[in-house]
């Protein structure tokens, strides 16, 4: 079908969304966008969630942390913010969801907002509340593996072994 | 704007890990408020140099009677800046609004808790902040969250009705369930809560803990009484 013209075309918005989560999860792009629907349409219902349009365009996601681009309709970025946030977990792994930023364009989305994060990650050795953990360091904020779950650290909490 | 959160060994972060979270979402300061029965082990001066950002000593009273509670008010009173009561049933709601030395009601409709008119009046006059707490709505779905939504719409008219003090809060465990504050108030928009009474309840914690640390500095001595400007010596 012939594309429609300009001034009908949808406005859009382009969310840049960091994403994080403990060490050992891993989440692709089906998950997060199925989890924005979902997220979506248990807070804003079907007719907001239609409204909002929320889908997402740029993926990524290494180690811990990861990064990507929500695309919604105009004036309807507050509501899609508020789904953002209520994204508590991906395939069973707790994740922590923030905006960074909004923009006209997903060049000046992911020049403004993203890639800001250092990437590199290194497992040590950390004496962690008195006694030997291992934990993912990652600037100076460590994830220590405890027992069963992880503890999130800075530099202030712990001592390298 | 303030957080008010759960650290290690109560939550799964570190007060240090939460500050520099929250610094980085655009917060002006965390308020500690592990339960009494798990306190963080912290050093609040460092970690308020290291990112720029309040750190606010508290902690919230959990107790299953109001006699074991007020003891531990008293305990704890004179030491923290934030006194909080673990709130979520009728005994220890009514203990926290009925107690001057308390400052903040945390969770009152949590769990099968309740408020009416007479705790609401009750927590105006003795400057009880109520807590609303945005846990349920951010972490949990279905007909639990549609629960906890009717809860907040029954407290927000009763606290608007008497115009009652309020904080709000994410309520997190970890840095992973902060939420900026742009996020909260856009998400109050969306259950019934303005973006101006969103904003007030996160900045109240703030206002709290400046009063508090005013009233128990060196130069307070008691309500109405000032250390004046004397004569000296000549």
């Amino acid at each position: 079908m012939k594309h429609l013209p300009k001034h009908l075309q949808p406005r859009w918005r382009y969310l840049a969304v960091e994403l994080e989560t403990w060490p050992d999860a891993a989440i692709d792009r089906r998950a997060f966008q199925r989890e924005c629907w979902y997220a979506a349409q248990n807070l804003l219902g079907d007719p907001g969630s239609a409204h909002a349009d929320m889908t997402v365009l740029r993926f990524e996601f290494a180690g811990e942390t990861g990064e990507a681009i929500v695309r919604v309709r105009r004036g309807e970025t507050e509501p899609a913010r508020a789904a953002l946030a209520c994204i508590d977990e991906i395939d069973g792994a707790a994740v922590g969801v923030r905006v960074c930023g909004i923009s006209g364009t997903i060049r000046a989305a992911e020049e403004k907002y993203l890639g800001r994060r250092g990437q590199d990650s290194e497992k040590r050795n950390v004496v962690f509340g008195n006694e030997e953990r291992v934990a993912v360091l990652r600037e100076c904020v460590a994830d220590v593996r405890l027992d069963e779950a992880f503890a999130g650290a800075t530099d202030l909490d712990y001592d390298l072994a | 704007m303030y957080e008010a959160v759960h650290a290690h060994p109560d939550g799964e972060s570190t007060v240090a890990r939460f500050a520099k979270t929250a610094a980085d979402y655009g917060f002006e300061g965390v308020v500690v408020r592990n339960h009494h029965d798990s306190r963080a082990d912290y050093d609040a001066e460092a970690i308020r140099e290291a990112y720029g950002i309040d750190v606010v000593e508290g902690l919230e009273i959990r107790a299953d009677d109001p006699q074991e509670a007020s003891g531990s008010v008293g305990n704890y009173r004179t030491t923290e800046t934030i006194v909080g009561v673990h709130g979520g049933t009728n005994a220890m709601n009514r203990f926290a609004v009925e107690s001057e030395k308390v400052d903040v009601l945390a969770h009152p409709m949590a769990d099968n808790g309740d408020v009416n008119h007479v705790l609401v009046k009750a927590a105006v006059e003795n400057g009880v902040r109520l807590e609303f707490d945005l846990s349920g709505v951010l972490r949990t779905s279905g007909g639990r969250r549609v629960r906890v939504l009717q809860s907040l719409r029954k407290l927000e008219e009763i606290v608007g009705h008497y115009d009652a003090p309020y904080v709000v809060s994410a309520n997190p465990r970890s840095h992973l369930e902060l939420r900026a504050p742009r996020e909260l108030t856009a998400l109050g928009e969306e259950i019934g809560l303005s973006t101006a009474f969103v904003e007030r309840g996160l900045a109240e914690w703030g206002r709290l803990a400046e009063r508090n640390r005013r009233i128990q500095s060196e130069s307070f001595i008691e309500p109405g009484v000032e250390r004046g400007r004397y004569e000296e010596e000549p």
